[in-house]
């Protein structure tokens, strides 16, 4: 059991951003648990997940994000409360369900937490999921410290029960995967009793039956709800201001910006001249509270991330009060005083207030720069993205690009995100040539297997992930069988959700908590859908690179499972297959005809590029002796031999 | 082509010879490295290769050549002739064991040869091509004159032969005799004068090229099809090209089907229509389907033959001593006849190649000032 878990009501605890959320839920005295995999959202599921037992909880990993929110609801529905997180693209899967959910109203405390990923450090994309929120007319709060993390969670809960309503808390990387100290609240004792009622009227919110409709009815019931929160949001404690009284120009921020802005007025030496209204609440806006700070200033700066969000809603209100307030000079992204994309830093806020202000900035000495940029590459070895030693995933882009080329029609993958999103890379022979969403890759497939009366003869490969065939690809499997369209599906089954640290998947037998779980078997499925099957051993590169081929030049819907665990999987790690060794005398270096060919196209990292000899070797500090580079090397230098077990 | 590609690597060979599809799948570039690889009947790229200079790019039969030097190198100057290259002997034959010709194409020559090569040790390893799955082909290296006897008949799909020798050539093997179409004589022969030499050891270990008489092969993908629109591809047992009635016959176990050559003739190979050469110029001994004046059923049991080197004529004089091969007499118009026709196939093939580059100075890999080409062109 994690530490700060036992820490007793007023504590201080250094807890990264996610904790705090957990610990906020557990303080709320949550009772469900529900969600998918997903940087920089997982620890929430995972560390309330090792407390389960202790906090009488229930916690899943579900299949993906709408079924989480599902569960979630259900939880809500019988009385309970219940915290659903997810990643931004979480809440676009989720977003069917959460439009209905919305409608219908919660019974007990629901919070969806979205962490989004500004600058998508660990993404496909710079999803913004703060615009669900208007969309779908729900409360959205976004924490500004480690704090607010905790206490916002578990004001979530209690502000959900008030509106009866879904309450989003909105974490971004840098909150949710940073630390900062927390002052602990008191864990409630009591656990939940669930009951489902819907014996009583129709329209009761606490005893019918549960549903958007009578859609007029509920909407407008949702719009009363939602002048509550601005009522409550009038008065929060998470909106606070620092400054003068009059400042001469007024940041408006949210989120982890609050500290970049903080950061750069100390910088800049400007906390005297210029105000930082920081808000909490940022959907909907408290319109009094924002009207007041307005007031004070002819300048305003909005420092967000991500879409111009709070801008919008703030300028919008500053439009409707420009008779009482008068007209402002706004800046933000709009203007480019702020970057449009990526992520923030005190560095880039500095350096839009110092224009703003007429202030110099210099964010770091020259000299300094160029020392800190050589010291770093002389220590730090040159690596580019690709995937580890031992990685299943390179050895099957190797077959895969090998057959795509023997087949030599010009065929290609449709990838998918995850770790095998490398496959566009050189680390993956450059074969993915598309990528979307998770399961886009079967269902971009899909149509590309039926433009054949169009003309179109080129083959293609669908690959994802174990995880993610449960996530998203099934219904794309359905559709390619009954559409008849000709493609190969490649399932690169390590094992576990990798990518996001080995969550379990419906495909394994254990569950969120550790139990003993039903398995549901992939290629079962596959088969009844009525796709032909076939499972290889990526790491036997040429039987792959056959059966790829052979496949390739069938009709009709095909899965290739290429079954090989994760090089980092908790169960393989330390665990050697053979220790690889170059044989020198075979090795022929530059005389070798091979062009570099594994350290220049395999580019495992296990193997390096002597320049000293002129010749490979095995860096034995990080290979992890899969061997797969042994049937690679055309002159048989690289050797695979037994493990010496220490 | 235009030297607008940088270097002589595999970048230029890929522009210049396979997106052009003049690639004849020969061979020559495979199995050198790990950067291309011979497939069903094409030759494709694995990974990109940087080398500005390859010997891919130096031994393929469709990057320029010094014909000229190539002759000097391996003809005696005054066996030379225009039209089908050096002549020492010509003569009309066939194996003496009718067993070996049941199992080949015509005559069974080119299998009495390479067994008897075989047999007396001339050589220890012969590259032949053999049929593999589906109709495909590829060269294969044997030791033994039976597995050469079994894969005797005319292939008429690219078979990548050469990549079969550059492998047997990094092997224990050390005396190597291969059955090489045109394309693959002329790779062999460009290998021979070792552009690279420090890299270039191997080829001293060719010591027999037997040439078969080739006019064209054709695309497997496309050929696939339309067989299959007449018969099961597992019931073909065979395929020639009757003299003189504008189609291919398709034996199958149940009989020859006739396919008109309007069908065949866009089935093939890009590479083979600027092809100039019809009886394998490059070989030490070369040998095609006979045109005599006879029935085709009487025909298709002989062979012509052309002898090019002593290797060569040292060859068929030994198998002449040991009665391997039976002669008959040559009438006198048949090798007139046969150089009019491969005559005929330089010419169109350089009006081809002209097309193509829309200027007589640019012939694609070989060179307007080549003897043979300005006796054609003047």
């Amino acid at each position: 059991m994690s530490k700060w878990i036992e820490n007793k009501e007023g504590m201080r605890v250094l807890l990264m951003g996610n904790e705090a959320i957990v610990r906020g839920a557990l303080e709320a005295g949550v009772h469900v648990a529900a969600g998918y995999p997903g940087t920089p959202s997982s620890e929430i599921i995972e560390n309330l997940s090792k407390v389960a037992r202790e906090r009488h909880l229930y916690v899943e990993w579900s299949t993906n994000e709408k079924i989480s929110l599902e569960v979630a609801a259900a939880a809500s529905f019988a009385g309970l409360r219940a915290i659903c997180p997810m990643k931004q693209n979480g809440v676009n899967v989720a977003s069917d369900f959460l439009l209905h959910l919305a409608g219908s109203g919660t019974r007990g405390g629901l919070v969806l937490v979205s962490c989004d990923d500004p600058g998508a450090l660990s993404s496909a994309n710079e999803g913004e999921s703060r615009h669900f929120a208007r969309m779908i007319e729900i409360p959205l709060l976004e924490p500004g410290d480690f704090q607010e993390a905790k206490d916002m969670t578990r004001w979530a809960f209690e502000l959900s029960e008030e509106i009866k309503n879904i309450v989003m808390v909105r974490s971004v990387t840098r909150l949710s995967h940073a630390s900062g100290s927390v002052r602990l609240g008191k864990l409630p004792e009591k656990k939940g009793t669930a009951e489902f009622r819907f014996q009583g009227p129709f329209l009761n919110p606490d005893t019918g039956p549960v549903s958007s409709m009578p859609v007029a009815y509920h909407h407008d019931l949702q719009h009363k709800k939602l002048d509550r929160v601005r009522e409550l949001f009038e008065e929060s404690p998470f909106n606070t201001y620092e400054g003068p009284e009059k400042p001469e120009l007024l940041v408006i921020t949210s989120s982890a910006c609050t500290l970049y802005c903080r950061e750069a007025l100390n910088l800049l030496g400007l906390k005297d001249r210029v105000g930082l209204l920081k808000l909490g609440t940022t959907w909907p806006l408290p319109p009094k509270l924002v009207k007041s700070y307005l007031a004070k200033a002819g300048k305003i700066l909005i420092v967000e991330e991500v879409i111009s969000f709070l801008e919008d809603s703030v300028k919008i209100l500053a439009a409707e009060q420009a008779a009482e307030i008068g007209i402002k000079t706004f800046y933000g992204k709009n203007d480019g005083s702020i970057p449009m994309i990526g992520e923030l830093n005190p560095d880039l806020v500095a350096a839009g207030l110092s224009k703003i202000m007429g202030v110099p900035y210099l964010s770091m000495d020259g000299a300094y720069e160029k020392e800190a940029q050589e010291a770093a590459g002389s220590l730090a070895p040159g690596r580019e993205l690709n995937f580890c030693p031992g990685c299943p995933h390179r050895a099957s882009f190797w077959s895969i690009h090998k057959a795509l080329q023997l087949d030599n029609r010009q065929g290609f993958v449709c990838g998918d995100i995850g770790c095998y999103s490398l496959g566009a890379l050189p680390a993956g022979f450059q074969s993915v040539k598309i990528a979307h969403a998770m399961g886009s890759g079967l269902g971009l497939a899909c149509g590309f297997g039926k433009l054949g009366d169009f003309g179109m003869d080129q083959p293609t490969i669908a690959v994802c992930g174990d995880s993610t065939f449960f996530h998203a690809v099934l219904p794309a499997l359905v559709n390619a069988i009954h559409q008849e369209a000709a493609t190969l599906l490649i399932i690169l089954d390590n094992s576990g959700t990798a990518m996001t640290g080995f969550q379990p998947h419906p495909g394994l037998p254990i569950n969120a908590v550790g139990q003993e779980a039903p398995k549901v078997d992939i290629a079962r499925v596959c088969e009844a859908m009525g796709a032909k099957v076939v499972i290889r051993d990526p790491f036997n590169l040429e039987e792959t690179r056959a059966t790829i081929n052979a496949l390739l030049e069938q009709g009709g819907v095909k899965v290739l499972i290429l079954r090989q665990i994760c090089a980092l999987s908790p169960e393989k790690k330390g665990k050697e297959d053979y220790r690889m060794q170059i044989d020198e005398s075979r090795c022929l270096g530059d005389e070798c005809g091979c062009n570099h060919l594994c350290t220049r196209i395999f580019r495992c990292p296990g193997l390096i590029w002597d320049k000293g000899t002129k010749k490979s070797r095995i860096d034995e500090v990080i290979c992890v002796g899969c061997g797969v580079c042994a049937d690679i090397c055309p002159n048989g230098a690289i050797m695979r031999e037994e493990p010496v077990s220490l | 082509m235009s030297d607008t590609i940088q270097g002589h690597g595999q970048a230029a060979l890929r522009t210049r010879v396979r997106e052009t599809k003049f690639c004849t799948a020969c061979g020559a570039c495979v199995n050198l490295c790990p950067y291309q690889a011979y497939y069903q009947d094409e030759v494709v790229t694995l990974h990109v290769c940087d080398l500005q200079e390859g010997r891919c790019f130096a031994f393929c039969p469709r990057t320029a050549t010094d014909l000229d030097s190539l002759r000097a190198r391996l003809f005696d100057p005054q066996d030379l002739t225009p039209e089908i290259g050096a002549v020492k002997d010509y003569s009309i034959c066939r194996a003496a064991d009718e067993k070996i010709r049941r199992q080949a194409q015509h005559g069974g020559t080119v299998s009495a040869l390479m067994s008897l090569a075989l047999e007396e040790g001339i050589i220890d390893t012969a590259v032949v091509a053999q049929g593999g799955d589906r109709f495909t082909h590829q060269g294969v290296a044997v030791g033994e004159a039976a597995e050469v006897r079994k894969r005797g008949k005319s292939k008429f799909i690219a078979a990548g032969t050469i990549a079969a020798f550059n492998r047997a050539a990094q092997s224990d093997s050390q005396k190597i005799g291969v059955v090489a179409t045109p394309c693959q004589a002329l790779a062999l022969a460009k290998m021979r004068m070792k552009p690279f030499p420090e890299k270039d050891n191997n080829i001293d270990k060719l010591k027999l090229v037997v040439g078969l008489f080739c006019g064209w092969t054709l695309s497997w993908k496309k050929l696939i099809p339309l067989l299959k629109t007449r018969t099961n591809l597992e019931e073909i047992v065979g395929m020639d090209i009757p003299p003189g009635k504008g189609q291919v016959a398709v034996f199958t176990q149940t009989g020859a089907i006739a396919i008109p050559w309007e069908e065949i003739d866009p089935l093939v190979r890009e590479g083979c229509r600027i092809c100039l050469d019809t009886t394998a110029e490059f070989a030490d001994i070369s040998v095609g389907s006979a045109r005599l004046p006879e029935d085709w059923e009487t025909l298709r049991s002989w062979n012509q033959v052309i002898v090019r080197t002593k290797t060569g004529q040292d060859l068929i004089d030994l198998a002449r001593k040991k009665g391997i091969l039976e002669f008959r007499e040559v009438p006198a118009e048949v090798l007139e006849e046969l150089k009019k026709a491969a005559l005929n196939k330089k010419r169109t093939a350089l009006k081809t190649i002209m097309e193509k580059t829309g200027t007589p100075e640019d012939l694609i890999y070989v060179d307007r000032r080549d003897s043979v080409i300005c006796r054609i062109l003047g």
